[in-house]
């Protein structure tokens, strides 16, 4: 499995395109969001507010759309007959999976990590100070999100498919789990929807650590930890599922 | 060192193999033709693990496929029909991970990385990404990537499909070098040629079943099938045409030519010509039409192996 996490990383840093994607389209975005959120902030604590919020939510949305990229290329594997050789290898078929899960994985936390850094150096967040809640939220967020993209592919046909898909279903968890607009200025209703998309556990878990500056022992902050790695647990099983009765039907 | 037999599968309502069977013994290079939609592909997939079949048996190096899929797994290499190699990677990159997958320890994989990029031709362009590759290069380097765990047994499905003269004759020689080292070679084609050269045995498939096996000879005698002698003449005339027919009755007149029919074309040819000179009959042009895989195959099934 180690091996084809490495020939993915090795792939992943061999294309500048999707180096580009990943890590600096959202740069691009959360530069964007911070001035234009910070602008109608005055007070301190409005122009932190906006600041999380424009860094978690780009954050999360950005991820969800780079791993759904990666779900992609295990149908590119299947359509160039990588797929196919690999199962002739002795390696277990399920390997493939975890290997791409891993990778996701991988991804993710150096994609999150980046965005935190940037923020910690061009605008200032105090990530410093709250290390080990952030580093522990980027893990459960990366790994929230990792199945994502192998759900999305066992669905899909071709890349394209999954490229729409996603599109979709990343704008829409995205919209009503507060990843464009913060969650507490929208209406009940939405506020009660919100609890079904990942970017709404993702934004709150950000929110408790540099706006209400829970503590990692807080329950508030644990309870959203929790409800991650479940909806991680949940996605990675029906990718686990969907592997098997859809990706690997190859013949 | 490879038992099939009995061999179905159903796709849907298509039944893709209708019982097949045959035995390749270790050190055989056994070709598999036929027309697309025959059952080859089927039959590879099914003995590479790729696909169970609804019944029969397979074993492999006297590992049963179905109890000792693993074992199977080691034995084997697999050139599939797709190119299947990561273009962003460079050649040397993609042979290190398919080879790192069968356990080869480090060191000694490089080694025979070298060797058989060596072997390909392809040790000035190995740390070229493959995206850069030409068609027949690919072809080499998928190759080269189901060799390096030094399997016992071979398949090779359409190794030469859509590639370049030169590497087309790479290929046979690499083919041809494994074979003569010992390996088990399953090759399937619907290239007649390719079986001619480097198959031992031939097994012809259509609609699922193997419909005649053996050696080029035992197919060639098996089937009945005649030779061809067609010989053109300045000077035949009815009465000269009767005169041969009286001593020879398997053969047909077009305009100026003869065709002469023989289960032993080379025996007969000396007779044939010197009947022709008894007659006064003189030659411009003798054309020899021996059976091949071809006619063997239309004799078989009463179609073209390949669409025209």
């Amino acid at each position: 499995m180690i091996k084809l996490v490495k020939k993915d990383l090795k792939l992943f840093f061999s294309d500048r395109q999707g180096i580009m994607l990943t890590f600096a389209l959202p740069i691009i975005f959360i530069t964007l969001f911070a001035f234009i959120f910070g602008k109608t902030n005055n007070s301190e604590e409005g122009k932190l507010v906006s600041l999380v919020h424009s860094v978690a939510g780009t954050s999360v949305m950005m991820l969800l759309f780079s791993v759904a990229g990666i779900g992609g290329s295990l149908l590119d594997e299947k359509q160039d007959g990588m797929l196919k050789k690999l199962l002739c290898s002795p390696i277990p078929p399920n390997h493939i999976l975890f290997g791409k899960l891993v990778f996701a994985n991988i991804i993710s936390i150096i994609q999150l990590s980046i965005m935190f850094v940037y923020a910690w150096l061009v605008f200032g967040l105090d990530i410093m100070h709250h290390l080990p809640s952030l580093v522990l939220m980027i893990f459960t967020i990366a790994f929230a999100c990792s199945g994502f993209g192998v759900v999305l592919a066992s669905f899909a046909k071709t890349r394209q498919q999954v490229q729409g898909f996603s599109t979709i279903i990343v704008m829409i968890m995205s919209a009503i789990g507060g990843s464009m607009v913060p969650i507490f200025v929208m209406p009940e209703i939405m506020q009660k929807m919100a609890v079904f998309s990942v970017n709404y556990w993702g934004i709150q878990g950000i929110y408790d650590i540099f706006w209400k500056l829970l503590p990692l022992t807080d329950i508030t902050f644990l309870s959203r930890v929790f409800v991650l790695i479940g909806i991680g647990t949940l996605l990675n099983f029906i990718a686990l599922l969907m592997f098997k009765k859809n990706i690997l039907k190859i013949v | 060192m490879i038992n099939v037999s009995n061999l179905r599968k159903t796709f849907d309502t298509i039944e893709a193999l209708k019982g097949i069977s045959f035995n390749i013994p270790q050190g055989e290079c056994y070709g598999l033709l036929g027309p697309n939609g025959a059952g080859k592909t089927t039959t590879i997939s099914i003995m590479s693990t790729l696909i169970e079949p609804n019944e029969g048996k397979v074993s492999i190096a006297g590992y049963d496929l179905k109890k000792n899929p693993l074992e199977c797994k080691k034995n084997i290499g697999v050139v599939t029909q797709e190119i299947a190699l990561y273009n962003e990677l460079p050649a040397y990159d993609n042979l290190l991970f398919w080879g790192g997958l069968y356990n080869v320890p480090k060191l000694e994989l490089k080694a025979r990385i070298d060797e058989i990029v060596n072997l390909l031709g392809l040790t000035d362009r190995k740390n070229d990404k493959v995206k850069t590759y030409s068609g027949g290069m690919k072809r080499r380097v998928n190759i080269a990537s189901a060799l390096l765990h030094r399997p016992k047994v071979l398949f090779m499905d359409e190794p030469t499909v859509g590639i370049d003269p030169q590497s087309r004759n790479l290929i046979f020689e690499v083919v041809e070098k494994l074979h003569k080292e010992g390996m088990t070679i399953v090759y399937t084609s619907h290239y007649m040629e390719e079986a001619e050269r480097l198959c031992d045995r031939i097994g012809i498939i259509d609609n699922g079943e193997i419909i005649a096996q053996g050696t080029l000879d035992e197919l060639r005698t098996s089937g009945s099938m005649k030779e061809t002698v067609v010989i053109s003449f300045t000077n035949l005339t009815d009465e000269r045409y009767t005169a041969i027919v009286n001593d020879w009755n398997d053969l047909q007149r077009f305009d100026d030519a003869i065709h002469f029919y023989s289960m032993n074309i080379q025996g007969d040819l000396s007779k044939i010509i010197l009947k022709c000179n008894e007659v006064g009959l003189d030659i411009i042009h003798i054309d020899i039409r021996k059976i091949n895989l071809e006619t063997i195959f239309l004799s078989l099934t009463g179609k073209q192996l390949r669409d025209k």
